[in-house]
């Protein structure tokens, strides 16, 4: 029997998969809006935030997986409109400055509205929806929803909006001279990827049966933004490639013997080094030369 | 009834006022050169225009909207296109791609009158020879291919005014002759024609009335032919001991 089959080391295999699979959406969705859209919107993971606290704070009062999927969309849908309302009133280092001061904002509300959110404590005992208990049914759900997701992207790819994206990234007055509208286009482009946000954050918090204000400091940010990079910026495959790539190392790292409380600042590190020669080597291409009149 | 009526337009930015009570109408189907020296403000009354400025005082009237407040994209909707100086081309994007954005962006009326997209967008690069490249990437275009495109993607998506800055800045000389064959072909369809240039032979080939912009004003306007040895344009365009052009 192949190694593959091997039955005591599927459950790192599924977590392999299950890992991927919840990353992957949201990564592909801030492609199209970083990388695609060269929008400096530092904000995901402040929308992940509240689409999180949204999901389980919902389903933890009703006990309802639907409700709490709908609150955790809805709490995206009117976080990334706000985003989206900013990018086109700010410029495109004034966005990036605040869309960092929303998030800590946001986040100083999770931490200290403790009746609530039960602040550094977190969220314990997250269910997972009935039928994906078991690991293999949950990286088979995550990995279906991920299929989806990516088919999506690579189908948004060839549309209309992608092009309006593109367009306004490299020229905004060229592209509203043709009549491409920034507010229409960017509006789209943050719901989708709140959307994806909000469906990350539902299967993560299940995965690991816990919703823990940690999983959403800054740094956690740095792996979005990084893949992002290291993928070619705004390329679906190239982002598809990252996360796999990133995923398996990040996982990898475990098996260092070194203690966890070294193995963290450790991959933060090596993320830290891998987002600097990434950005070295796209400098010519990761923004494109802004031109005027 | 003129397609644009400009009345009183007055621009300051930081305190300086770049454009002062700037008036003039165009008529449907004319072409009107716009010269006047640097700084004179041409480029900006086309950013005005275009919407992408707003001005400090007066109206814009395209056909009979008022359009002093409208945004750029919707300007364009209306049909009001726009040729930059510095070519509008997405460079990263393929030629096909540089076509199909803009005919995308047109109102659906429009959209389904140039019937397949596919083939407006082939008919769109057939027209300026550029058919076999239409999978490259724009920015391996020269400079004056560029400026073909640019001006073709305009035309092909159904504007009635179109505001040419600088057309045949950094082109050769055997483009800008097809530049003006497309400007001719604009007129010969009844289309209007705003065209900011320095090179005055090819303004007086090409136009039916110049503007002469001077420190934001408007300081002469009329025939090519009547203001070329008029001794105001000589002083301000040539200095005052030019010989006419």
């Amino acid at each position: 029997m192949p190694r593959f089959y091997n039955l005591p080391e599927m459950p790192f295999f599924f977590h392999l998969i299950t890992v991927i699979a919840i990353a992957l959406p949201a990564q592909l969705g801030y492609t199209f809006v970083f990388g695609r859209g060269k929008i400096l919107h530092f904000g995901p993971i402040g929308v992940s935030t509240v689409a999180a606290y949204g999901t389980f704070l919902t389903l933890n009062a009703t006990g309802s997986f639907l409700l709490g999927l709908c609150a955790g969309v809805l709490m995206a849908l009117a976080f990334s409109l706000l985003f989206a309302w900013l990018s086109f009133r700010l410029d495109s280092d004034g966005l990036g400055i605040m869309s960092i001061a929303v998030y800590l904002a946001l986040f100083a509300v999770v931490l200290n509205w403790t009746s609530l959110t039960r602040g550094a404590l977190g969220l314990p005992r997250i269910p997972r929806v009935p039928f994906a208990d078991s690991a293999m049914s949950f990286a088979l759900l995550t990995t279906g929803a991920c299929v989806l997701w990516t088919l999506f992207f690579l189908w948004l790819d060839r549309t209309k909006l992608a092009r309006q994206v593109s367009a306004l990234a490299e020229g905004e007055w060229h592209a509203k001279a043709l009549g491409i509208s920034r507010a229409g286009a960017h509006i789209a482009a943050f719901v989708i990827l709140g959307l994806t946000l909000a469906s990350d954050n539902f299967f993560y918090a299940q995965y690991y049966h816990l919703l823990h204000p940690s999983d959403y400091y800054f740094p956690a940010f740095v792996s979005l933004l990084m893949i992002t990079v290291a993928g070619k910026p705004g390329s679906t495959p190239g982002a598809i490639i990252a996360t796999i790539l990133l995923s398996l190392l990040k996982e990898g790292l475990r098996f260092l013997p070194f203690p966890s409380a070294v193995l963290g600042p450790l991959r933060l590190m090596l993320f830290g080094i891998i987002l600097l020669a990434a950005v070295w080597i796209q400098r010519d291409t990761l923004f494109p030369k802004k031109r005027t009149i | 009834m003129p397609i644009l009526s400009v009345t009183h337009l007055s621009l300051t930015l930081n305190s300086q006022q770049i454009l002062k009570n700037v008036t003039f109408s165009v008529e449907q189907g004319e072409v009107i050169g716009l010269i006047g020296p640097n700084g004179s403000g041409k480029t900006t009354l086309f950013n005005v225009l275009s919407g992408f400025l707003k001005p400090t005082s007066g109206v814009m009237h395209f056909r009979d909207a008022d359009i002093t407040s409208v945004s750029p994209a919707q300007r364009a909707r209306l049909g009001i296109g726009r040729v930059f100086q510095n070519f509008g081309i997405f460079r990263e994007m393929t030629l096909e791609e540089n076509v199909l954005v803009a005919l995308e962006a047109l109102p659906k009326e429009q959209r389904m009158l140039l019937g397949s997209i596919k083939d407006a967008v082939k008919g769109t690069l057939d027209m300026v020879g550029l058919s076999h490249h239409a999978k490259k990437k724009a920015g391996s275009l020269s400079g004056g291919q560029m400026r073909l495109l640019e001006i073709a993607r305009t035309l092909k998506s159904g504007k009635e005014l179109f505001l040419l800055d600088e057309p045949t800045a950094g082109v050769s000389p055997k483009m800008t002759r097809q530049v003006a064959d497309l400007i001719g072909e604009l007129k010969k369809e009844g289309k209007t024609v705003l065209i900011i240039e320095h090179d005055l032979p090819f303004i007086s080939q090409i136009c039916d009335r110049v503007l002469v912009l001077d420190v934001g004003e408007v300081v002469l306007s009329g025939a090519p032919r009547e203001i070329k040895h008029d001794k105001k344009l000589q002083e301000i365009y040539f200095g005052a001991d030019a010989a006419p052009y």
